[in-house]
This record gives structure tokens, C-alpha cells and sequence, in this order.
């Protein structure tokens, strides 16, 4: 009776939080529009020259202008696109009139392809290493791990990448060079838009470990700050717990260092990882710009470039919009794992 | 590192060494080619669009080799141009067999409903048919099927239009496919985004938006292709570019820099072309009343005050063309006198016979860009520095290119530093922009009002006869060279590295590749 009770109250806590934290995702998503439509304003620039360039005749500049809504006050055009986004609408991009979800459509699932790869990367070195440093604290391992953590965080993302590119693909040839897949593969038709996946719908398994391996070296180097961030993250959380009292509780009943490490170190140290790592596959998703760029990778960053730099306002707004629901998803989701993981935090 | 090498390994051997594709039958294009919005012939107006659509459609009358001056047979094989006194009667009589990748035979009512299209549709380019030609709906009939006559007004340039027919916007699409393809009356422009439907070589059969254009061998073509595909690969980056073309995985290289072409260039494995562009890197003056450049001898001063050779030599390393007159090298009316040779202490002379023998201050005005191989900034601060030594303190103002544009058309700049392209590949794309000022362009912006200059451009624009418009542009050159506000800096080089095994690559100054005649050595 009493546990009925606890959990139906458990469950009601989880449910106000829930809708409270919901609230404040839409409140986000609404703070990001307004920001992006107010910076956009008030950048000198103009989007139809931007678009229809210097041979541009007065009256395509002025039908351009109608044809966009470009020639009303700003917070006409503001209500007339928040009106149209609670419709559904995202609009039509500026640079090439096609309605921007069909971009988003097209683009988003490379990224977040890539960003998945780039965050098992970083879960896969930076974790391991970061237990190493903390198990051998000031010894060489240590000290390699602090420095190969410091060189990952501080690599500039550019250089990384023509790096790996020259030496790994030019030099050895051992990895393929930028782009999804070979230029000479016969590209799967498209279904989902993760190449992995729509080259194992195709029955084609030559091409998904193509694809594979057109995978590695860009996520590595989106990977590399994040793995490096997590080493020193890792690193740190372990060294706190191994200097707990039920470490040494755990040490004088007997128990084997692995399985001091395993059950009762690591548990521990994974929740302060736990908070970053939400941050970091936020962060990866939105902060590829570079890798894609370098890579060729049909990504939302690529896009979001090219659509700032011809000041496509609709299709920037949509891309930060994306960002935004990401950021305050996975935010939202972290949180819940947090208390799902570690008893002691209550939703409220 | 056996580890990654092991990886590798074992990822290129599950790949496969032999993908699905014959290396030597498929060219691999590398280049940036995100300008790419629409495959649509009456759409497109940008750079790759042009280099796409080049090679999925057929116009009536075409350019061959790098020769922009000398019309030849396209669909039609041959052409007339008639003075009926009121206007321009020019008949094209379409050579018969010509096929749509369908296999529907091209006829009359296919070019005729190209053109409707192009006039309904209201694209980018549809002012070269409207405004320059003057066409209107109904201007184009099909006399019978094999032949087409087009009726031009007085104020319309029969040469002009001709010559823009070689653009995209003359392409010629199978009216019934786009017919069945329409939606909501949109002339087919939907489905022909990312979809072909003409005679020429090639056929559109996928694009992969930022990733591939795959052009595969139109089996109708009456010009068969070589290679069975072309596929343009994304490589929006120049070292991406450079990496990919070392390794193989492309075969041309479409952006690299000056200092990669060098590299290249004593690469036995690879072969760099180097083609004119039509664009024009050229500086303007305000020659408004009250500007310190009203003055002539003050623009004259800064011709002379420029070392167009440095820049050439030595920013651009070697990849521009010398050129001090309003037609770029390639078009019609060319004009190769460089009548300003770098003269510092002429310069300072002219200045003090126009009263200024201290010189003055101004704003030069630039954008936050790249002038073709270099950042503006390099380039303004060149200039900057020769006119410096004749006593002209230039002030840079660097700013957004769209608020550069803004700024110049509303002739509110002193001094800019910009490019033009011409609208269409002839001479009247540069001749009435910069020497009209009613035609609220180039010499407006300026403020040069010269009614000589603009009634020859006018003159040239109508002759009809190709010989006697060479004649009217050579004078109309000079008077602009001499007496106009603009310092014209130089023609920029398209460079292209190719792999030595790629034969047959051709480019003209309209940036247009005629991938039929591209093979690939094993």
C-alpha cells in the first residue's frame, strides 16, 4: 500500500516536471526565433541584393522584395512568420525557393549520422583514458593521457582534419578521402537519409562498410575535443571517488581492485560525465560546421553557412530552431536519466 | 598506430577495392558547386547551373572551343536575320533527327514552347528575353516543324539575342515531357529542379543536394559521349580539393588556390588549363560634381598611379589577364590597348594640373570577401599603397558585399572596388551597362553621363553585321578607356588541374565544358 502510494506520488512529481520543463522548451524555442529574427535586423545587409547579386535590375529587387515579404515592417514580417511556424510552416529558403523542411529533410540525418559516430569516438577514447590518468594519477600513463587530452581540446578542428586527410588518406591511403562514400559507389537510393542505414535497406553491404569507413576520420576529428573533454572529465570524477571512505570500506572488506573499480568507482564517477554528456552530443550536432565543411559532408552545418553568408534569413531561423529543440531535448533528457541513475535527486 | 592501420585495412578490404563503377568510363568532377539551386535551363542563372544544364540541353545556335565571337550550328543548322524596316525577322531551320533523351524527335513547337516557358516563368534570366531581345509571348512561331522564326523590334539587337541563345536560357525542352510533368501551372518548374528533359549529351539522373550531380550518357543523343558518366562531386573546400585530386578520387579539380597551382603545375601526373573568364576586376570612380574624381585627369591620374603588373605578378601570382578595356578577352569587340603604363610622376603631374597637386582623401570601398584568387582586403590595401605614393590617401572601408552593391547603386560611393560579369555572353553586356548612363547601371552609379559614349553603345548594340559592330566597339573602347570612371584592373584566369589521363577539357569564357568531348585514359 504504502509503495502504491510512493510511486503513484513518484509519478505525479515526474508528470508536473515533465510539463513544467516542456513549458520551458517551447519558451526556448520561442527566445530562439525572436533572437534570430531581431539579429537579422538589425545586420546591415540585404537579403535581395545578397540573392539576385550586382546585375540585379530594380524591379527583380523590388519584386523579390514583395515576393518574400521583404517590404514590410519588420514586425509584420515577424508575425507573419511566427504565424506560419505555428502553422508548421518553416517557409521558403530565400537562396533557393524551396520550402526549408524539405532542406532540413535532406540535410539533418547526415549530421546527426556523423555527430553519433564523432560521439562514440569521444566515449570510446575519452572514457577508457580517462580511468587509465585517474588509476595511474601522476604516473607516465597519466601524464600521456593529460597531455593528448590537452593537444585534443586545443587542435583547431581545420587543422585537424586537413591533417588527418594528408597523412591518412593521401599519404597512406588507409582511410578514404572526404565525402559519404566512394565517388565511384552506386549510391543507394534514398529512404532515410543515413547513408549506413540506406545502404543496409539496399542490400548493398559493400557500400554500408564504405560507408562505414567514410565515417572514421571525420568523426574522429569532430570527435577529438569531445574525447578530450571527457578524458579530463573522466579523470577528475574517478579521482573524487577513489578518495571516497567507502572506497576504502570497499578496499579493507576485501574486495578486488577491479571490482572496486567496476561497482563501485565507476557507478559513482559516471554521473558528473553523465551531465557533460548531453552537452557534448548537443554541441556536436550544431558545431559540426567545420568538419562538414572540410569533409564535404552534406550536413546541416554546410548549410547553415552558405544560407548565413547569402543571408537566407528563413533558413537560418530553421536551422536555429532545430538547434534549439535539440539542445533542449537531449537537455530535458539528461536531466531525466540524471535522477533515473542517482536516487538521491528529486524532479521538482 | 597498428590499430588505425588494421581499422583501415579491414574497412577497405569489406569495402572493396572494385566499386561498382568503371573508373574509366565515369569522370569524378570535384569542385564547390553549392551555387547549384535548379537544373531548369529557364531557371538557372548561376555558375554551376550553367555547367550542368551546358550539357543536358541544346541550344539553337552554340559557341565551340573558346571562341565567344563566332556563332555556330546548334539544334538549328542554319539562321537568318532580316531588317523588315519595323523590327527583326530571324528564321532558324532546325535540323532533322535531333532526339530528346525520350527519343521524341526536337521540332518547332519544342523551341517555341522553350522560349513561351522562359517568358512565363519569370526566372533570374527571363529579363535577357524580355528586356534585351524584347520577346514577348507569341514573338517565337513555328513556321512548320523544322522551322522557327523569331520577331525582334527595332530596339532589340539581333546579334545580342543570338548570342544569348548560347546561354542556359536557350535550351530546348521536350514540351510534352514537361507538359505531363506540370503542377498547378507551373511550366514543369518543379519537376525540372532535378530532372532533365532535352537532347543533349547527357541526362540528369540524380542529385544529391551538397553531395553529387550524376550525369549519365543520353543513349538519343545525336552527340554521343564519350565517358558513360560525369559525376560533379562536392568539395567545397580547396584543401579538400587538392587531397582528393592527389589520391585519385577525383580527376579534375575545379578551386584551388595560386599557390596549389603552382604545385600542380610541376606535378608530371597532373595538367593545369588555364581559361579566360569574362568577369572584369575594375575599380569605379564617382565622377558626380563635387567628387574629387569629377575631374578626368584625376581618374587618369589613378590609371596611371596603379602597378597593374604587380598585382598580376605578384598578389595574383600570374592568374589574370592584363586588361584596360570595358570588353573582356573572348567577346566580340575585344580591345587588347593598354594604353596606361604604370607612371607614378605622370600621375603626380596630372594631379597637379587638375588642381590637386597635394592629392586628397576618400573612401575606397570594398567587401568582406574574396576578389577572385585573394582577400578584397589584400587587394584594396595594394591599391591603397600605389595611390599613397602620388599623395591619394585611400581610407578602406570593408564591408558586406550586398551593402557595398547598396551603396554604389545609389552612386553614394567615392571610389569602389568590385567585379562585373557580363549578363550574357556578348559585348553589349559591358558595353551599354558601362557606357549608358540611362541604362541605370555601371556608368550611373558613377555618375558619367557621356551621350557619345552611350549613343555608339547604343549603335553597336543594333548592327547587325558582326565586322562592322567590331569597328563601332573599337572606338567606343578607347573614348571609355580614356575618358571613363573606371581603373580597369584585370580579366581573372579560371584554372583547372586535371588529371594527365583526362582528355579533351575545353572551357570557355562563359565557364561552359562540353563534357561529350571529356575521355579518361586506364
Amino acid at each position: 500500500m504504502a509503495t502504491g502510494y510512493r510511486l503513484s506520488l513518484w509519478v505525479i512529481d515526474m508528470f508536473a516536471y515533465l510539463i513544467r520543463r516542456l513549458f520551458f522548451v517551447v519558451f526556448v524555442v520561442w527566445g530562439v526565433t525572436f533572437a534570430t529574427f531581431f539579429i537579422s535586423q538589425v545586420v546591415p545587409a540585404d537579403p535581395a541584393l545578397a540573392a539576385l547579386g550586382d546585375n540585379a535590375r530594380e524591379d527583380q529587387i523590388k519584386e523579390f522584395r514583395e515576393r518574400n515579404g521583404l517590404d514590410k515592417p519588420a514586425y509584420v514580417q515577424y508575425a507573419v512568420y511566427m504565424n506560419k511556424l505555428l502553422h508548421g510552416d518553416l517557409g521558403q529558403s530565400l537562396r533557393t525557393s524551396r520550402p526549408v523542411i524539405d532542406d532540413l529533410r535532406e540535410f539533418f540525418p547526415a549530421t546527426i549520422e556523423l555527430s553519433l559516430a564523432a560521439f562514440f569516438v569521444a566515449l570510446l577514447i575519452g572514457v577508457p583514458f580517462g580511468v587509465i590518468a585517474a588509476l595511474n594519477q601522476n604516473r607516465p600513463p597519466d601524464v600521456i593521457v593529460r597531455i593528448l587530452a590537452l593537444l585534443g581540446g586545443a587542435t583547431p578542428v581545420f587543422f585537424l582534419g586537413i591533417l588527418l586527410l594528408q597523412v591518412f588518406h593521401a599519404q597512406l591511403g588507409w582511410f578514404p578521402g572526404p565525402g559519404r562514400l566512394d565517388p565511384y559507389a552506386l549510391t543507394p537510393p534514398r529512404v532515410t537519409g543515413f547513408m549506413t542505414i540506406d545502404t543496409l535497406l539496399a542490400h548493398d553491404p559493400r557500400t554500408f562498410w564504405d560507408s562505414l569507413y567514410h565515417l572514421v576520420l571525420p568523426a574522429v576529428v569532430l570527435g577529438s575535443a569531445s574525447a578530450a573533454l571527457l578524458a579530463r572529465m573522466t579523470r577528475g570524477a574517478m579521482l573524487e571517488v577513489l578518495s571516497q571512505d567507502y572506497i576504502r570500506t570497499a578496499r579493507a572488506k576485501g574486495a578486488s581492485n577491479s571490482a572496486v573499480i567496476l561497482h563501485h568507482a565507476a557507478k559513482n564517477a559516471a554521473l558528473p560525465v553523465l551531465t557533460v554528456l548531453g552537452g557534448l552530443l548537443g554541441g556536436l550536432l550544431s558545431g559540426a560546421v567545420l568538419t562538414e565543411t572540410i569533409f564535404s559532408w552534406p550536413g546541416i552545418g554546410r548549410y547553415v553557412t552558405t544560407s548565413a553568408s547569402s543571408l537566407d534569413f528563413p533558413a537560418v531561423m530553421g536551422v536555429t530552431l532545430l538547434a534549439g529543440l535539440v539542445y533542449a531535448t537531449i537537455n530535458l533528457a539528461v536531466d531525466l536519466l540524471y535522477a533515473y541513475i542517482d536516487p538521491r535527486i528529486k524532479y521538482g | 598506430m597498428q590499430l588505425v592501420k588494421w581499422l583501415g585495412v579491414s574497412l577497405a578490404l569489406g569495402a572493396g577495392l572494385a566499386m561498382a563503377q568503371d573508373r574509366t568510363s565515369t569522370l569524378i568532377y570535384g569542385g564547390d558547386w553549392t551555387d547549384l539551386i535548379t537544373a531548369d535551363p529557364g531557371v538557372s542563372y548561376e555558375f554551376t547551373g550553367g555547367l550542368v544544364t551546358d550539357n543536358l540541353y541544346e541550344t539553337l545556335v552554340k559557341f565551340e572551343g573558346t571562341d565567344l565571337s563566332t556563332l555556330k550550328p546548334g539544334l538549328a543548322e542554319k539562321w537568318d536575320v532580316k531588317n523588315t524596316g519595323q523590327g527583326w525577322l530571324v528564321t532558324f531551320n532546325l535540323r532533322k533527327g535531333s532526339k530528346f533523351s525520350t527519343g521524341r524527335e526536337v521540332t518547332a513547337k519544342d523551341v517555341v514552347y522553350s522560349i513561351e516557358r522562359v517568358l512565363a516563368i519569370k526566372g533570374p534570366s527571363s529579363f535577357l528575353y524580355t528586356d534585351v531581345a524584347n520577346l514577348k509571348p507569341g514573338s517565337a512561331k513555328a513556321l512548320d516543324p523544322y522551322t522557327v522564326q523569331v520577331a525582334l523590334p527595332k530596339t532589340a539587337s539581333p546579334q545580342a539575342f543570338l548570342n544569348l541563345l548560347t546561354f542556359n536560357i536557350g535550351g530546348v525542352v521536350d514540351s510534352e515531357e514537361v507538359k505531363a510533368h506540370e503542377q498547378n501551372g507551373d511550366w514543369g518548374k518543379a519537376w525540372l529542379t532535378d530532372h532533365s528533359a532535352g537532347s543533349g549529351p547527357f541526362v540528369l539522373n540524380r542529385w544529391d543536394r551538397n553531395s553529387q550531380v550524376v550525369l549519365t550518357a543520353n543513349p538519343n543523343a545525336r552527340l554521343q559521349p564519350k565517358l558513360k558518366q560525369v559525376i560533379l562531386r562536392y568539395l567545397p573546400e580547396p584543401q579538400a580539393q587538392r587531397v582528393a585530386l592527389e589520391s585519385g578520387e577525383i580527376d579534375i579539380a575545379e578551386n584551388l588556390t595560386p599557390e596549389m597551382l603552382k604545385a600542380f603545375g610541376s606535378n608530371p601526373k597532373f595538367k593545369v588549363y588555364k581559361s579566360d573568364n569574362l568577369r572584369l576586376r575594375y575599380i569605379g570612380m564617382n565622377a558626380k560634381e563635387g567628387s574629387p574624381f569629377a575631374n578626368p585627369k584625376v581618374r587618369e591620374a589613378v590609371r596611371y598611379a596603379i602597378n597593374q603588373d604587380d598585382i598580376i605578378n605578384n598578389l595574383l601570382l600570374g592568374n589574370a589577364t592584363k586588361i584596360q578595356t570595358i570588353i573582356p578577352k573572348g567577346l566580340l569587340g575585344y580591345n587588347s590597348a593598354t594604353y596606361y603604363t604604370y607612371n607614378p610622376a605622370r600621375a603626380k603631374q596630372l594631379l597637379a594640373e587638375a588642381g590637386v597637386p597635394n592629392g586628397f582623401e576618400f573612401e575606397l570601398l570594398t567587401a568582406t570577401a574574396t576578389c577572385d584568387f585573394v582577400p578584397c582586403a589584400d587587394l584594396a590595401a595594394k591599391i591603397q599603397s600605389d595611390l599613397a605614393k602620388v599623395g591619394l590617401k585611400a581610407n578602406i572601408k570593408q564591408i558586406q558585399n550586398s551593402e557595398v552593391l547598396k551603396i554604389y547603386r545609389a552612386q553614394q560611393a567615392q571610389m569602389v572596388l568590385v567585379a562585373w560579369s557580363p549578363d550574357f555572353p556578348d559585348p553589349d553586356g559591358n558595353a551599354t551597362p558601362m557606357s549608358d548612363y540611362n541604362a541605370k547601371s555601371l556608368a550611373y552609379r558613377n555618375v558619367w553621363n557621356n551621350p557619345t559614349a552611350a549613343k555608339l553603345a547604343q549603335q553597336a548594340a543594333l548592327e547587325p553585321t558582326p565586322a562592322k559592330r567590331a569597328a563601332l566597339y573599337k572606338i567606343l573602347t578607347e573614348l571609355v578607356l580614356k575618358e571613363g570612371p573606371y581603373a580597369i584592373l584585370y580579366q581573372p584566369a579560371q584554372n583547372t588541374v586535371l588529371s594527365v589521363k583526362v582528355e579533351g577539357y575545353v572551357r570557355n569564357g562563359q565557364n561552359q565544358v562540353r563534357f561529350e568531348n571529356l575521355s579518361k585514359q586506364p
